[in-house]
């Protein structure tokens, strides 16, 4: 394991819904400056992993650090992009509004933003290649437009350590190709990406960090030592898209 | 018939009309959040099971206080009590079972409406001084709204709507993703019961002049209708809270001017005919332009997939 800084280390994590374990006694760190692939087979316990991590669900055993501290201390260092099928995109607002939505949290209760962090959402759409859609309500978005937007509205936070939940899912090339950019710039940048990814062959091109998940960790550390077909195999066991792929890359 | 000079020169009158509109000024604007959180049938829980309260703080009023019975705040109080415990009684159902969400608010809502007929009807049998006319608490009689009924009504739907005003960044930030929210550090619990405090006064509110059974229509109906309107939240609101005074004002009205009919189900119509109106003529949402459109595209979808074909 690598000796640098450490963005965030989960210990001994475990998540159960209602009885049912989900994650088991789950273990890792993410280095500063890396892109952490989470990878595992579908109900692997990727989205929980992450929803533990940030206390939007309650985990039975375990804590995670951010930077060194507890969430509490370091949440506005802290950004999350959930998927973008969690809300109602009939909700009467505008783009525009909604990535200001992300400077509220430093605003704290009561204050309302103003011109500044208007102008601040306004730089996040243009990151984001989307400026011309701010004044559009946002249930006239396309499925690739609604997570640009989400992605939008997670960097006008300007966090350090960004958690993502399956960024690249049902998106047009257009919009992918849009997302990778801004995820090089932000690794440029040295920020630190947490990314729920399930598309195994394009993990080598997005992660240089690769935890695979399997309701326990299976292994994690760099790609290179952690992404591996033995690794694989175990975490995906015999499913078939996965043998497709080991017989194909890696 | 009472012509609009007669109707605003009396002094009951006035009250009506004043006392409804405000009721619909409240419960329309606050309704836009129940709307938006789909919450429009937890609303109708409360709305229902505000009854018992209502009626046993009129009888602690005249039993246990000795003094009238027919006493908005007291009202309030009552009716907020009940209409909460119903609430969680029916949410918390739904947490701890298997059972689902819609069933546990019909038990919920059944079992205190059910109580709330049964305190009627002790209250009809026994010798209580004021009681004339307590059974209005379930379709509504504005004709009784006092000038201290619509001061205190006031005041408290002010103080709902200034909550609302004060926390608007929390409400529409929950509103719409309260997984955001939460990530951002805003305690779910502490909006929540904020939003729960501002939706209940709009109901209970209405008890009175409205009624129990009917005054989820006050709630729900204004915000459905501006939602065809409006594209913004502030501009849903304040459309909601318009198309909910006016309903009600003009529901209050006819139900006087055109005979002795209960308040609520004048209102609950008056309010469906904006709802029709903004159905079918809103110029973006419109069910008409709507399914032309649809229509159209799927028309011309199908001849370029024939033509795609034939090329091939």
């Amino acid at each position: 394991m690598s000796t640098g800084p450490i963005a965030c280390q989960t210990r001994n994590l475990s998540v159960a819904y209602r009885a049912d374990p989900v994650l088991r006694r789950v273990h890792f760190s993410v280095p500063v400056g890396s892109v952490m692939g989470i990878i595992g087979p579908n109900g692997a316990g990727k989205s929980t992993l992450i929803k533990a991590m940030l206390g939007l669900v309650t985990p039975l055993t375990g804590t995670s650090e951010f930077f060194g501290q507890p969430l509490d201390q370091v949440r506005r260092r802290i950004g999350y992009m959930s998927q973008s099928t969690s809300v109602d995109w009939d909700f009467p607002t505008t783009v525009i509004d909604l990535v200001t939505m992300g400077t509220y949290g430093e605003l704290g209760w009561i204050r309302r933003p103003g011109k500044a962090e208007r102008a601040r959402a306004m730089a996040s759409l243009e990151q984001t290649g989307i400026p011309e859609l701010a004044s559009w309500q946002i249930g006239e978005l396309s499925g690739g437009q609604r997570q640009r937007a989400f992605l939008a509205r997670t960097l006008v936070q300007a966090p350090d350590l960004y958690f993502m939940d399956e960024p690249f899912q049902g998106i047009d090339a257009k919009s992918q190709q849009a997302m990778v950019d801004v995820l090089k710039d932000l690794r440029a940048q040295g920020k630190t990406i947490v990314i729920v990814h399930h598309h195994l062959a394009t993990v080598r091109d997005y992660c240089d960090h690769v935890t695979l998940l399997n309701g326990s960790v299976v292994a994690s550390g760099p790609a290179d030592t952690a992404f591996t077909k033995e690794n694989i195999r175990t975490a995906y066991k015999a499913r078939e898209g996965a043998e497709a792929f080991l017989e194909t890359a890696v | 018939m009472v012509d609009p000079i007669e109707f605003f020169g009396n002094h009951t009158f006035r009250m009506v009309f004043f006392g409804t509109t405000v009721i619909g000024l409240v419960a329309g604007a606050l309704g836009s959040f129940a709307y938006l959180r789909k919450q429009s049938l937890i609303s109708d829980v409360i709305a229902h099971s505000a009854l018992p309260g209502a009626l046993l703080a009129f009888l602690t009023a005249v039993v246990v206080l000795g003094v009238s019975g027919r006493n908005m705040l007291g009202l309030i109080v009552g009716a907020v009590t009940t209409g909460t415990l119903a609430a969680l009684f029916a949410n918390s159902i739904a947490a701890r079972t298997k059972i689902r969400i819609d069933t546990a608010m019909a038990i919920s809502l059944t079992v205190f409406f059910g109580a709330g007929m049964i305190v009627l009807r002790i209250i009809a049998n026994g010798p209580f001084p004021g009681k004339g006319g307590i059974e209005d608490y379930l379709f509504g009689n504005a004709s009784v709204i006092t000038i201290a009924d619509l001061a205190t009504s006031t005041a408290v739907g002010a103080l709902a709507l200034i909550l609302m005003l004060v926390f608007w960044k929390e409400f529409t930030l929950r509103t719409f993703d309260p997984v955001h929210s939460t990530v951002l550090g805003f305690r779910a619990s502490v909006i929540d019961t904020l939003m729960f405090t501002t939706i209940v006064i709009a109901i209970v509110i209405g008890v009175q002049a409205v009624g129990v059974v009917l005054m989820i229509a006050v709630v729900v109906t204004p915000p459905a209708a501006a939602r065809q309107w409006t594209s913004t939240l502030p501009g849903m609101v304040a459309l909601s809270g318009a198309f909910g005074a006016i309903g009600s004002g003009v529901g209050a009205y006819l139900s006087i001017a055109v005979g002795n009919i209960p308040t609520g189900p004048v209102i609950v119509l008056t309010l469906f005919v904006i709802f029709l109106v903004s159905l079918l003529a809103s110029p973006r949402r419109s069910v008409i332009t709507t399914t032309l459109r649809r229509a159209r595209a799927r028309e011309s979808l199908r001849r370029e997939l024939l033509t795609e074909t034939t090329d091939r």
